[in-house]
């Protein structure tokens, strides 16, 4: 029984030694990635303009429960389905193809763009990040959070944050409408449009949105999370402005990029 | 050495062996309250809550304020403390069996059981650092079955009863069969454990609710196989209908041929019991969406089913003479 006593004793100390210790150091907050070259994007010239509509009835918010974590207090609803005044937000247009980006690698902005875990839900809910540009991922609650990017095309994204944090990421590939998550809160979901071009956009509060472009001709894609894609050609000359209307329906079904 | 003293060695060592049982049979009974835990993390889609291991968001896993296990961190960081613990348990249990036990296959049973725990919690931390593979998480899963199905065997070969041997069974009945008792016992087990590696499978692609309706599959006895998740929720179905059969032919075959022996007759009452909640548990999964609690008994319930086969067969062939001694006997 000694030896046994004796060998419990040592697994505890072992126990307690291991793993390792929490740092509370915040890595500093990059102001955007300075490396990488490639084509200077031609200056914006014209521009695309629109509405996001709707048709059909609207499915009601559902009111989320968070109690699973009580610093996750304010009331928050669905937000998949975000419609006002007939318009639809959190739809992404970007250009697909065209004559100013076919065969191009443009290089990435300088400025980053960030995604905030406040409240408990992601805010922007719909984000445009371009390939090799910064994405800030920053946690704003007193509450740990893990984003968990479901990518296929680009390399695993799952990072947990203690609280307050920032924590930069680079996506190195296009990928359009990239679910992201939250596995400790499960009513948090995001989604990405990691563009291989700088001509994208996400629709606003009752579904207008404007989307610059240069001179050219361009395949427009519209895609939302829930009800899927659209695709549209357009030509346009410098100082155009030109309106284009998408309309999404009820009953349309998700698809793919 | 005096009579005495002799008695008292004995008796320190029954009791040695005794306590190192009981022992195992904690150690089985945290196992399989494990995998309990080990399903609610699937059920509550928890598994990657902490990204991070063997830290708890750069914590010592053991250090973790108790504030932060919120929403699914709390099955997950639950799940490694108690596996941690288990972990602990058959480290003990390997220790004290090599230093307690005369026969070495035993000592060797145990050993085994610290490399497949040991394996176990490495395999959980590549699930984590490989966001959930399909196979890694299936090999978790399975191994976690092994791993009871060995613990259960080391509490049945360090029991009293075993070591001194368990009463002989004889059957006339079972005698004339092609297959007999032990036998049956066997393919069962093999039965259920494939079966589990289904449910594994099942439960880790995601295709839990691909057939959304119960009995029937898409309103028809077979379903249209338009998708891998469809062939193995369906596969899972089928498997459920072969361990069914198999479990009850051993239900029927003991009740027939050892009415009089408890030793066989219980653990095949249990085991039949469990496998009618098993499949109500199967067809309230579907029919409840996947509820969480219902979807985890499955997999607990699973487990149990699995190593009250373990223990029976391990005492049918402990107490049923092989073929050779039956046609002496007979």
């Amino acid at each position: 029984m000694r030896k046994l006593s004796l060998l419990i004793c040592s697994l505890m100390l072992l126990s307690l030694a291991a793993c390792g210790n929490k740092t509370d150091e915040i890595p500093p907050l990059p102001n955007g990635n300075n490396g990488g070259g490639g084509d200077t994007p031609p200056p914006t010239t014209a521009s695309i303009t629109g509405k996001i509509s709707f048709e059909g009835d609207v499915p009601k918010p559902i009111k989320i429960q968070t109690a699973a974590d009580p610093n996750c207090m304010k009331e928050l609803f669905t937000e998949d389905t975000k419609v006002k005044d007939g318009g639809l937000a959190n739809v992404f247009i970007y250009v697909s193809s065209g004559s100013a980006v076919d065969g191009k690698t443009f290089a990435p902005p300088s400025t980053p763009v960030e995604i905030d875990q406040h409240d408990c839900h992601y805010v922007p809910h719909a984000i445009i990040v371009q390939v090799g540009q910064t994405l800030n991922i920053r946690n704003s609650d007193m509450t740990l959070h893990n984003i968990h990017a479901q990518t296929v095309e680009n390399s695993a994204l799952n990072t947990g944050q203690a609280v307050p944090m920032v924590t930069p990421h680079v996506f190195e590939k296009k990928e359009i409408l990239l679910p992201v998550k939250c596995d400790v809160h499960k009513w948090m979901s995001a989604f990405f449009a990691v563009v291989d071009n700088p001509y994208a956009t996400v629709s606003a509060e009752g579904g207008t949105y404007e989307l610059k472009l240069p001179a050219g001709k361009f395949e427009i894609i519209a895609i939302h999370e829930k009800y899927g894609k659209q695709t549209t050609m357009v030509e346009v000359k410098d100082g155009d402005k030109t309106p284009i209307n998408f309309k999404f329906k009820a009953s349309d079904t998700k698809s793919g990029n | 050495m005096s009579r005495s003293v002799r008695v008292a060695d004995a008796l320190h060592e029954e009791g040695e062996n005794i306590g190192l049982h009981r022992f195992a049979l904690f150690t089985a009974c945290c196992t399989a309250f494990l995998i309990f835990v080990g399903g609610l993390v699937t059920s509550t889609q928890s598994g990657l809550s902490v990204p991070d291991w063997p830290t708890t968001y750069g914590w010592n896993m053991f250090a973790f304020p108790f504030s932060k296990w919120v929403g699914g961190i709390f099955y997950e960081h639950s799940h490694r403390l108690v596996a941690s613990f288990v972990g602990f348990l058959t480290v003990i249990l390997a220790f004290w069996t090599w230093l307690a036990e005369k026969r070495q296959w035993v000592r060797w049973l145990a050993v085994a059981a610290l490399g497949a725990v040991m394996a176990q919690g490495i395999l959980g931390g590549l699930t984590v650092i490989l966001l959930l593979p399909t196979s890694v998480s299936m090999a978790h899963a399975c191994l976690a079955q092994t791993f009871f199905c060995i613990v259960i065997s080391l509490t049945m070969f360090t029991s009293p009863q075993w070591k001194n041997g368990l009463p002989v069974a004889r059957s006339s009945v079972d005698a004339n069969r092609s297959i007999k008792l032990p036998t049956l016992c066997a393919m069962t087990t093999g039965a259920i454990y494939i079966q589990l590696l289904l449910g594994a499978w099942m439960r880790h692609t995601d295709s839990g609710l691909a057939i959304p309706d119960f009995p029937l599959a898409f309103g028809r006895i077979i379903p249209p196989f338009t998708s891998s998740h469809i062939a193995i929720h369906f596969a899972h179905r089928v498997g459920a209908l072969l361990v069914s059969v198999m479990i009850i032919w051993t239900f029927i075959r003991v009740r027939s041929a050892y009415r009089d022996h408890r030793l066989l007759r219980k653990p095949a009452t249990i085991m039949f019991v469990l496998l009618c909640i098993q499949l109500l548990l199967g067809a309230s999964t579907v029919w409840s969406s996947k509820a969480v609690l219902i979807a985890t008994a499955h997999v607990a319930i699973g487990a149990l089913v699995l190593g009250t086969s373990v223990f029976l067969t391990l005492r049918a062939y402990g107490m049923v003479p092989n073929p050779k001694r039956v046609a002496a006997w007979r």
